[in-house]
Parts: C-alpha cells; structure tokens; sequence
C-alpha cells in the first residue's frame, strides 16, 4: 500500500506558466533596479527596458492564477477574509504571503512603469509627471526589488513545503533554484527586448554575458542537487516527457548550449560575437525557464 | 475538550458501512470518476474495479471521505496468514499541514478540535491537497472547493457523534473525548501486546502534534498505507526561505560583479535612453 | 462454518467479536475460503466445499475417542438424560458401513428410502383407552407407541451412541486430511479446542448459513452439528447451541408464517393430495402421530385453530373446520420444479414479490427462458429488476435467442413500498419478533406487499361469489378483514393500508366467541373455539393492544423485555438441558434455568395447600418446558404432549423427548449424516462407494445437463457467496451508486497456483464455463484461494459472488447461469455452494484478456 500526500492537480498552462512569467518579472525588475542603483547613465537603457518589462510580464499572471481556481470569483479572500472583510494573512502559508508580495509588487512595477512613460515622455500630463517625480525612484525600486525576490523564490519554497515526495525531499533548493533561474530568465528577456528596440551597445551585451556566466553555474549545480535529493522520486526525471523537458528542455538547450556559446564567445573575442546567435541563446535561456518549472511542477504531481 | 474518534482495525470487519453512512450524512454522491453512462439505460454504471483485494475506492478524494483497505499477507503455505483491514479518513492533526498551507484560512480548528474546510470561503487553489502528509484532503470538481471529513462537525455540534461511528456494527469506530478514547485505546493496546502481537501499535499519539483520530494497528503504519514518520510540511518554512534568499544574494552578488561600471565610457559608445 | 457471518450478518457479528476482545472467547471459522470472517477469528482452517460432514463426523468420532469425553462425567450425564444415546436400534438397520454407503431400505431403483428398518425398538405400545375416540386427540391417544428400549450403559452394540460411533470410525483425522484437503493438525486444533470449551463450565456454539443448507447434503451437515453439540452437552446452554444465520432480514418469519410451499404457519404439515390426507381425521393422524408424544401432541389444538383463523365463521366441525376447502400440494412445488412446469407451459401465471429468478434462480438461463412461457407474470419491486426487463433486455433477447415480439407474457412491473414505508415486524435469525413502525409514506403508486395482496384479496372474493366450482368456496370464506383503525393511518397519506396489528393478533390467536387475544398457545383448544394463525406466535399479543415485538427493554444478556422470541419469549430452546437431570444447575456459571425445590409451584394439592417446587430463570428467560414439572416426574405412557414426557425430556419437541444422535425418522436421506460428495464433484468419494446423496433432487429435464463425476471437462470447483456490499440477486443494492461503487463488477477469486497454470492476470477478464452456461469475470488472484489435496490429486477452488445481472448502477454476468436445478432431498434446497466448472483467462466468447 503507498498512499501519499495527493497531487494538487495544477495544470502547466496556469502554474507552470505563472511560475515562469513571475521569474521573467521579477529577475528583470531585480536586475533593472541593481542597474538604477548601482549602474551609471550607461545602464539607463538597462533599467528603462527591465522597468518595461516587469508589469506587463507580471499582468499576464493573475488570469493564471484565477483561472486556475476552483472557484475563480472568490480569488479576493486571498487578501480578504470572506466573512469579516479585513486583510488576512497566513504567515504559514508561502501562497497567501506571496499574494501580498504579489500585490506589492505588483504596484511597484506599475509605478516604474508608469515612470517610465513619464520619463520618455510618453505621458504627456504634467500634473501626473510632478506627482511621479515626488516619489523617490530610487524607493519603490528598492521595495519592488525585494518584494520581487520574493515572488521569484516563494514559488520554490510553495513546492518544498509540501508533503509531495518529488518536492518535500527536493528541499530547500527549489526555492533558490527558481530565484536563480528567475535571474537568468529576466536578463535574457532583458537583452532581447533591448535588441528589439535597438538600444544594445556591446558592452551591456558583455555584461550580460559575464552575469550569465555566473548564475547558469548556479542553475546547474542547484539543479544537481536537486535530483540528488530526490532520491528514489527522481525517476519521473528520467522516465517520460517530463524527462525530456528537464534534461532536454532545461538542462540543456536552457542552461548547457548557451553557456557553451557564452564562453566560446568569450574566449574567442568579442569579433566572434554575432547577434543572431546571442539572440537565439536567449529564447533558450527563456525556454529553457519555462521548461523548468513545468517539468519540476508536473513531475511532482505524477 | 477535544473531540475525536478511535479507529480499532482489528475488530474492523471491512463492511465499508462507514463509507456509506458518511455518504448518506454528507450527502455525497458515487464519486463521479468511478462512473460511466450506459447509452441504453441511460444510468449511470460503476466500472472503477481495481482489483486491489476488496478495496474499490482506492482513495480518499473530493467524494470519498471515509476509505476502507484491504492488506493481504499469505505467505506461500497460507500458515498464519492474515488479512489486515482498516478503514481511514482524516486525522484531525492538532498541527495540520492542510491548515497552514491554507492562504485564506478557510481550513479552520473548531472548538472542539476538529479541522474543516469552511466550503464557503475555500478558494479552490488546492494548496491544502499536497500539504497533507496522510493524503486526506482533495479537491472536487462538484463543488470546486477541497472537501474531507469534517468529523461530522454538525453532528457533534449538537451532540451527536460522527455519522461513521454510529454505523459501524463492531465499535471499530468510536468517537469521544480523546482522552477518554486513549484509555481505551491504552488498555487494547495492552491487551493484544498480552496475546503476542508485538508489533501491535497505535498512531496518533505523537504524529503530526496529536492526531485527534488514532489508530490501532497490527503492523507498522506504512503497511496501512500511512507514512511512518510524518512531517508536518511547515516545519521545514524557516530553512527553506533562508536557502531561498540565500539564492537570491547570490544573484545579487552576480549582477553587481556583472554590471558594474568599467571606468570611463568607450569611445564610440552611445549612450542611451535619456 | 458453512457461514461468513462478518460478511454476511456483520451487525450480529458484534457479539462475537465482543466475546472474544472482552473474555477471551475463541472464534474459528472452517470454511473453503478466507473471508472478512476469518480475517476477526483466532484460527481458520480451509476445507475443501461440500466436505463439511467429512469434517464435523470426524469431530464426533474424535470426541467420542477422547479422554475428556470419556472421562468428565458431565459428558455421559448429559448424553444418556437428553440425548437418545441410550436407545436401541431396530436389528434391522444397516449403517452405510455394512452398505458401502447406504442405509438400509433403499428402494431397487435407489431413489427413495423406506425408513422402517431405522426404527427405534420399542416396548409393546399401552393400552388403548376404553370408549370410541371423540376428538383428534382421541385418534391420536391409540397410536401411542411403546416406550423406546434402551441400554443406558451405552454398551448395547445396537444402541444409537455405538451405532454412531461405528458410523464414524473411519472419519479419522487422516480421512478428513484426505477428504476436506485441509491439514490434520488444523482438524485436531479445532476438536481439541471444542472439546476444552465445552462441559460444565465452559459451552461452544456453531454458527451456520447457506454454506450449510445449499447442499443436496444441506440438511443432513446441519444434523452432524446438531449431534455433535448434543454430544458436547451443548444444547439448551447459555453460549451453546446451533445457530441457523437466515439470509434475508425477516426471513424467519417468512418460513414462520410459510412462504415455503411444503408447511403451514407454525411448521404444520401442508396436506398433501398424494398422501392419505383426504380428511382433517387423516391428515392430522398421519402427521401427527409419530410425534404426539411431543408436545405435537397438541397438534389438532394447532391444526383447528389454524382452520378457524383462515376461514372464520364457515369453519366448522361439521365440515372439518374447511379442510376439504384447503388446497392441497400434489408433488414438489419448490422453486425449482416449479420453474420447470413453466418451461413446460403448465403454468399460466407467476406473482413475484421481491424475488429476481432471472438472476437468483438456479441454471438461470434456464429460468429466464421459462419467464417467456408464462401468460403474465406480475413483478413488484424498488426498481426494473432484471426478471421484471427479461422481455427487453435480458442476454437471451440481446443474443437473439428470445425474440420480444415472440415473448407472449403479459409483464406487469408494480413499484413496491420500501421497509420504512411500511409497519409491520420483523422475525430474526434468533426467532426475536420485533415490530418497526411506518416512518413515511411509499411515494407516488408504490405499495407494500401487505397492502397489495390484501386489495387483490378483496378484489378476487366477491369474483367468487356466484361460482359453482368447490374450490371458490376457499376464497369465498376467507377471513380477510384487516382494514385499519381510523387512528392507524391517520398521520399518513396512504389511507387503506391494512392493519398490521389485526393481521398479528390473528397470527396470534383469539377466542373465537369474544375475540379477546389469546395469551399463550396453551390456550389453544382443537373443538373450533380458538382461532390461531401461527401458534408458535402465541403470546406475542398477549392482551388487547399489548405487542410484545414492539418491547424495548434491554439488559446486557438474555433481555427478555426486548421483542419477542418465540415460542412464548424462549430464547434458548430446550433450555431445560442448562440443569442436569436433579434439576440442578451444570455449573453456577452457567445457571439459565434450574429448578427450585422451595418455589410456590402456583398450584394446590388436593387439600388445598400449596405446592412446592417449579423451574425458575431469575434472568426472565422463558422457560421452555412444564414449568411445574419436576425433574424426577415420569411421564404417563399413555399420553400425549407434555403429559407423556418425563422430568428429564428437555427436548419436548421430539417423540421421545430427547436430543436425536440418531433420526429414526423425519429425514428422507438417512439417520445419520454420511459424506457424500456434491452433486457435481472433480473427485470420487473416498469413503464410500455410493458417490453423492442417492436420493438427491435431480431433473433430467432438457436445458439442465449434469457434469459427470470427476469429469476432465470440468476439473475445478466452484462456489457461489455473497458480499457484505452487495444484497443478493443485487436488486436493492446494484440500483444504490453508493453501493455500486464498493462492488462495481463480476469478479472470481482464484489463488495464485491456478491463475498461473492458465495465464490468469489479477484485474483481467476470465471466463468461467459448465454445461449450463458462461460468464465472464475480473480476475481476483489472492491467496485467500488455495488449491487443496484431496484424495493425494490437487483440486483447485474458485469462488463467484453472485450479485450481478444486466441492470442498474453495477453490471456484471449473471453467475447463476453456470448452476444446475439439484437440490436436498429433504426441503428441496438448491445446491447452489459447490459445483464444477472449467475457467479460463479472455472475455466470454474470446475477447481479449485485459480489462
């Protein structure tokens, strides 16, 4: 007899997806707001481009989420106690911490963003460019930011605190597995929206490179230990389709061929760069992400 | 004080009365997966045989709040051979994974310790399904809420006590003070380790804080399908998150080694946006 | 044995479970396969199906040989005072061991025995009475035989004990390792722990259901236990005893009252047009005489009165109270011969109440086929059972083989009432009469059965009225008045149920001149002036409005103030054997009832001072014997009912007062119970040459072939059972997603050892074949199966549930298809509990094996 902790039943077109659109988000928001902080005029681009990224990216989230629910009308009560009304939060839960962070969040990124269009003139009110310029960039920058840490990770710690055998043993790494990968994934829709908009001097390019050299090394040594970890439970790793998005999706075409390309690229000279292929690099860095998180979300529940 | 039952397996005759009883308090229907229609008589036909001894439910789901099992151990010359039956439900932990996890705290402990699912508050997020180290609580796609055993809160809310035990004909369910129904529990204990089975045990008294619904077993816990040891998920939040924000100061730590300024802008360089 | 009663009686199966947790009691279960029932006893032991006399004779013999048997005089006392241990045989008898396996006074044709040479020998009957004979009684009184003979020593080679014992020699521990295919240290553990628990101190019970009585042996297995109990000193003892596990709720009530086609209420004899039973003077002195030394010496009290309560005012002594009115049986009308004379198109019509033949019916194709000779058949039930859809739906039309067009039965399907729809009493496995009120109207048109068959009842009489043929004038007089009280239906919508309180005062009896209910059967009076419908019920409605089935007082033993067990609140029958012949109690343990030398006996001398000494039962249990009879009273010879049985004759129902080792009479298949093998067996009988019953019901008819013996077409056993899940033909329960759900389908147990010599898969299809028919099944592989060794050749077992048919929320084949018509001789029970068959893995007709 094995009867185990039951399986939540969470479909990859909702979770999956949400896990991976809230990476993208938050990595780049983080990113975006380290150059904002730390970075000079040069990283202006950076950061402009990270800031419009992060609330789009982060809007497509909550129709995930709500459509993922039993009853979709009461998604409030996540916030909201149903029956008094007042704010509610379970400190317990990493789900209903992470609909405050998400909340937070997302009002900070709504803000860059709008600061944004403020500063590029895109919005032409001036009442509504004096109001944006009382509030400290440098403020909701910093909040978002952590608050974006948080929504990176949280989904890792979601996973590892539960009984699910595939995620209970998989813990404490899952959580900083995704804030990693969450980082990478954000660069890499950071550098392919800089391209799109043709603001990408060689040397962002190169920092890119350099960063992502650092956290892909990261992303597969936690990987690693992960399915060390996993013990007997790693086989749904190894055996069927979740196998293949793993190893083949994530492993490979996500983090092993584009740090290959990354030091090849690096160790020939900047010559031998070529866009095309740093752009291709970085759709597998991001399909690479997505492959990640639907394998280790799927495989869990098998 | 608490409220609970006492599951005695080894007077439990395996007649799935309580399954039923439950069914018919609670008003749940046949669990829907376990049917199909008959395009002739147009009824509904169950057809969920599973072969598994003379256990078809298989599970506790959104449906099946009380499941009863079947172990069968034969050696090969059938000397001493036994078959273990036990009927489950949820245990009522006095720490319950499904309680922490809940983000909208719809899963509640009520006065007499019981745990429910508030089905007019319950999201449908299904966090609470995996957050259960006994596999008790599941989702229904009836109600689009997680549904378990509620210990028949509004049974014992005006003193009666849980449909299940009621039914049962052997007393194999008995539901009362758990610390009534420990004594109880104490002296059968007792009593079978006297007769020579030594590896007679109960669960509940030290699993998950306490679980207000204990069992009686012949064998070791997993043999009934129960972890041996379990772990009530949230314990493990603290070091979890640490790990997690540890990942992130690593990220951190790469982008400043990344991005930081080179000294003095590159000629041929343009600077952009503002 | 012969029971699965965690499974099939789980609410009863409570007290032993709590017999054994609380004080230890051991439960062993000894049946072919390993159930929910093993699974809560201590020991289990697996037989071989239909080898259980092969098992309980080796118990006699081993307790007969036994030190303790032998040496505690409890045993000897108990057997010589109560049993007829003691008395001699006719020196005509020969046992099966002198006829390699029949008794004497088997006809030539060896279909029928004549049972004088198993008479007991007798002294010269007494002295008629002077006078002509009156009454019944009277008649009765001159065919008083002598006292039987007997050899209390118990050395006399012709007396029973020695007879018994010489019947059972061979029955050793090894033979029943031959036979039964279980172990010998099993069988010994068994005996040996029956034998410790019983005796003064200590009482056994034996439990038994259909695993016992579907047998063509059915009867005689349960009489091998009824003798070795009364060996054991069993019987009459609080926690001894044989009990009879009935099958449906109320069942016993159904046989008390006589749905069965051979008796009248209280177990009367139904006249019979093939016996010398033309008038009432006839048919009471064939019935009775043979047992009017018992208290069936009041048969004509019970027989009368029963007329009275049928036929009211127009029965009276002038015409015999309407006995030349009363239909008369002219063969076997059982359910299987039965089914036979609609397939032969001798019957016109059929009423089924509750009953499913296309599914529950033996060779039920066979049966289903013989449904689409009838003109009509009217069928009331909860839902379209399957014999109600035969027409439209059944394997037979889906197959082509019945055509619906061609079926010219006229199907009525009536919606019946429900049991909380309806007030009435239920009689249980116990003979406890409880009554249950009417919780809520039948919805809609459904109705109880009550309710139906007295509305046609009122409907067909007046059709009677002007009808010239002799047989109207039955229907005519019938008394057929129970309409209700105002106040008995006025909580409910349905106004013209009958009153079930006038139908059990009448079961009960009453004066006929005042109406006044009856308070006990000694009542009874055989010159018309009592009315009786049931006289083992009298008592039940002691006083008008009183009914003691709706009683709820209980106690933690004997509860006599709950319901009311019959006759007369006994709940242990024969219960004058819990004291010993002095009257005194076996033990202080097990005092029940014993006798009080001091007690006011409630009646004077002739000089008027009161009488000393009577039998008491401080628990209130009630006692079954004279209540001032004391225990050294000998009984007048010259006598009939308890004025010719002694002090010491606990067992008042019998001729001589005493437990039979030995049946002189009564059975029509022999005095002692023999191993026979099942009609159908894949071995030869080890003991004896006579293979199975001779005088086993068999129809040769076309549609029912038989397996040969040990026929390599057929080589595996198969039993049929029941599930605790599911009720029966399934009619109540496969309509119920609650219960579908437990049990979804058809599966067949088999062990491991079989399923890997035919490529059998767990949770695939197999199908399973006799000369009757196929079904298919899922796979249950599991060692709760095993193969046995019989006679040094493994034979293996598989076993069916028989729940299913074509209708409802659960589908499956319907197993009975397999059966064949054959069954006891004695009550025409079908063997339904062992048979053979041939299985093999794949869909019926050659369908692939997975699911």
């Amino acid at each position: 007899m094995s009867i185990g902790a039951h399986a939540p039943g969470w479909e990859w077109y909702y979770i999956g997806l949400y896990f991976f659109f809230g990476g993208v988000s938050a990595g780049a928001y983080f990113i975006g707001s380290l150059a904002e902080f730390f970075g000079g005029a040069r990283h202006r681009g950076i950061s402009r481009t990270a800031f419009y990224i992060a609330f789009p990216t982060l809007l497509v989230t909550p129709p995930l989420l709500i459509g993922d629910l039993g009853q979709p009308l009461r998604f409030w009560h996540l916030l909201f106690d149903a029956r008094s009304g007042f704010p509610y939060v379970n400190f317990s839960s990493p789900m209903s911490v992470g609909s405050w962070a998400l909340v937070l969040y997302g009002a900070m990124t709504l803000l860059s963003f709008l600061d944004n269009l403020v500063s590029e003139g895109k919005i032409d009110s001036a009442p509504f460019a004096r109001l944006y310029s009382r509030f400290p960039r440098k403020l909701y920058a910093a909040v978002g930011s952590a608050a974006g840490f948080f929504i990176a990770g949280y989904t890792g710690v979601l996973l590892n605190v539960t009984a699910r055998p595939l995620w209970a043993l998989t813990d404490p790494l899952v959580g900083a597995l995704f804030t990693v990968s969450a980082g990478s994934t954000g660069a890499a829709a950071i550098f392919l929206v800089m391209t799109w908009r043709r603001v990408h001097p060689a040397a962002e390019l190169e920092e890119f490179e350099r960063f992502d050299r650092i956290v892909k090394v990261l992303e597969i040594a936690l990987a690693i230990g992960i399915v060390i970890a996993a013990g007997k439970y790693a086989g749904v790793l190894f055996r069927g389709p979740y196998a293949v998005m793993f190893w083949g999706g994530a492993i490979f075409l996500g983090t092993m061929v584009p740090l290959t390309a990354n030091w090849y690229a690096h160790l020939a000279g900047r010559h031998a760069r070529s866009e095309a292929v740093a752009v291709l690099m970085a759709c597998l860095v991001l399909f690479g992400g997505l492959l990640l998180r639907i394998s280790l979300v799927q495989a869990g529940q098998l | 004080m608490p409220k609970g039952m006492f599951v005695d397996t080894t007077v439990c005759i395996g007649c799935k009365a309580c399954q039923v009883a439950c069914k018919q308090w609670n008003g749940l229907p046949g669990d829907p997966g376990d049917f199909r229609e008959d395009p002739a008589e147009k009824i509904p036909v169950a057809v969920n045989f599973t072969g598994n001894s003379y256990d078809n439910t298989a599970d506790l789901t959104g449906t099946n709040w009380r499941h009863v099992m079947f172990i069968e151990q034969f050696p090969e010359n059938r000397s001493g051979g036994r078959w273990l039956i036990s009927s489950d439900s949820c245990k009522h932990c006095n720490d319950a994974g499904c309680l922490n996890a809940c983000p909208t705290g719809a899963i509640v402990r009520t006065d007499l310790g019981n745990v429910v699912v508030r089905q007019d508050v319950c999201i449908g997020c299904k966090y609470c399904l995996p957050s259960c180290p006994f596999g008790v609580v599941s989702f229904s796609h009836l109600t689009g809420t997680a549904r378990k055993c509620t210990l028949c809160d509004d049974r014992i809310h005006n003193n009666l006590g849980t449909a299940c035990a009621k039914a049962c004909p052997t007393g194999s369910i008995a539901y009362g003070e758990v610390a009534d129904l420990k004594k109880r529990a104490d002296a059968r204990l007792a009593r079978l380790k006297s007769l020579g089975h030594d590896k007679a045990n109960l669960y509940g008294y030290k699993e998950a804080g306490g679980l207000n619904v204990f069992y009686l077993f012949l064998d070791s816990p997993t043999v009934y399908g129960q972890p041996e040891r379990p772990v009530v998920p949230q314990g493990r939040l603290v070091l979890s998150s640490a790990v997690t924000v540890a990942g992130a100061l690593a990220v951190g730590a790469a982008a400043l080694v990344a991005f930081r300024e080179r000294g003095q802008v590159e000629p041929g360089e343009e600077e952009v946006g503002k | 044995m012969g029971s699965n009663m965690a499974e099939c009686h789980p609410v009863a199966f409570r007290w032993p479970l709590q017999a054994k947790t609380g004080h230890g009691a051991v439960l062993m279960h000894v049946d072919p396969r390993f159930t929910r029932t093993s699974a809560l006893c201590d020991v289990h032991v697996a037989i071989r199906a239909g080898s259980d006399i092969a098992f309980l004779g080796g118990l006699i013999r081993h307790v007969l040989g036994s030190e303790r048997w032998n040496k505690d005089p409890f045993f000897r006392e108990y057997a010589v005072n109560f049993t007829n241990a003691a008395t001699l045989v006719s020196p005509d008898y020969k046992d099966t061991e002198d006829l390699d396996g029949v008794f004497s006074g088997l006809s030539p044709d060896g279909k029928k025995y004549d049972n004088a040479s198993w008479a007991y020998q007798r002294e010269k009957p007494p002295a008629p009475p002077a006078g002509k004979p009156a009454t019944l009684s009277d008649l009765l009184l001159r065919k008083v035989p002598g006292r039987p003979k007997t050899d209390p020593s118990l050395s006399n080679p012709r007396c029973v004990l020695q007879v018994v014992r010489r019947h059972y020699a061979r029955y050793t521990p090894e033979m029943v390792e031959r036979v039964c295919g279980c172990s010998k240290e099993g069988f010994l553990q068994v005996a040996n722990t029956l034998l410790e628990n019983s005796g003064r101190e200590k009482t056994s019970n034996i439990t038994y259901a259909v695993g016992w009585t579907q047998h063509t042996v059915g009867v005689q297995i349960i009489r091998t236990a009824a003798m070795l109990q009364a060996l054991l000193g069993n019987i009459g003892r609080p926690g001894g005893g044989v009990l009879a596990l009935r099958g449906h709720a109320t069942i016993q009530g159904s046989t008390d009252i006589a749905t069965l086609y051979h008796s009248l209420p209280g177990y009367l004899n139904m006249p019979d047009a093939r016996k010398a039973h033309d008038t009432l003077k006839e048919f009471v002195v064939m019935e009775a005489a043979p047992v009017a030394t018992s208290f069936w010496g009041n048969y004509p009290k019970f027989a009368v009165s029963y007329l009275k309560a049928q036929f009211g005012e127009a029965a009276t002594e002038a015409n015999d109270y309407g006995y030349d009115y009363h239909p008369k049986i002219t063969g076997d009308h059982s359910h299987m011969p039965m089914f036979i004379a609609i397939a032969e198109g001798k019957i016109k019509g059929l009423l089924v109440m509750g009953q499913n033949p296309a599914v529950g019916g033996q060779n039920a194709r066979y049966q289903r086929k013989a449904l689409a000779k009838l003109d009509w058949l009217v069928v009331r039930d909860f839902f379209e059972t399957e014999t109600a859809a035969f027409w439209r739906n059944s394997p037979e039309v889906r197959s082509g083989e019945l055509v619906p067009k061609d079926i010219k039965t006229e199907v009525f399907f009536l919606p019946a009432a429900a049991l909380p729809e309806m007030e009435g009493t239920f009689t249980n496995t116990q003979r406890l009469v409880q009554a249950h009120d009417k919780a809520v109207d039948p919805p809609d048109e459904a109705r109880s059965d009550t309710w139906f068959t007295y509305h046609l009842g009122k409907l067909l009489k007046p059709m009677y009225k002007d009808t010239a043929d002799p047989r109207g004038w039955a229907i005519r007089n019938l008394t057929w008045e129970y309409e209700p009280e105002p106040r008995e239906v006025a909580a409910w919508r349905v106004k013209d149920e009958p009153s079930a309180y006038k139908i059990l005062k009448e079961i009960n009896g009453y004066t006929v001149a005042d109406g006044k209910p009856l308070p006990t059967f000694a009542a009874l009076k055989e010159d018309g002036s009592t009315a009786c419908g049931a006289w083992i019920y009298g008592g039940i409605i002691p006083e008008e409005g009183k009914n003691r089935a709706a009683s709820r007082k209980g106690d933690a033993w004997i509860s006599p103030g709950w319901g009311f067990a019959w006759p007369g609140n006994r709940h242990i029958m024969y219960n004058r054997a819990s004291a010993d012949a002095g009257g005194r109690p076996w033990s202080e343990r097990k005092k029940l009832v014993y006798w009080d030398p001091n007690a006011d006996s409630g009646t004077k001398d002739p000089k008027g001072n009161p009488v000393p000494g009577k039998w008491v039962a401080p628990s209130g249990e009630g006692i079954d014997f004279q209540v001032t009879k004391p225990p050294a009273f000998r009984g007048k010879d010259l006598a009939l009912g308890f004025d010719g049985l002694s002090g010491n004759d606990a067992f008042i129902m019998r001729g001589d007062g005493k437990a039979w080792l030995f049946a002189p009479s009564g059975l029509v298949d022999g005095p002692l119970p023999t191993h026979y093998e099942p009609y159908e067996s894949p071995v030869r009988n080890p003991l004896y040459a006579q293979q199975s019953n001779p005088v086993a019901k068999v129809w040769k008819v076309e549609g029912n072939p038989y397996h040969k013996t040990a026929d390599p077409q057929f080589p595996i056993v198969l039993s049929t059972y029941r599930l605790t899940e599911h009720h029966l033909s399934g009619t109540m329960s496969r309509w119920l997603p609650w219960l579908a759900e437990l049990m979804p389908e058809l599966f067949c147990e088999i062990s491991p050892e079989l399923a890997g010599e035919k490529g059998i898969r767990n949770g695939e299809y197999v199908t399973i074949r006799t000369a009757r028919g196929e079904v298919q099944a899922r796979a249950l592989v599991t060692r709760r199966m095993r193969p046995f060794r019989v006679d040094g050749k493994v034979v293996h077992q598989v076993g069916l549930p028989w729940h299913w048919g074509w209708q409802g929320s659960a589908h499956g084949d319907v197993v009975n298809n397999l059966t064949p018509l054959v069954g006891d001789p004695n009550v025409s029970i079908h063997e339904g509990k062992v048979l053979t068959c041939d299985i093999k893995a794949g869909k019926r007709g050659g369908g692939a094996q997975h699911a």
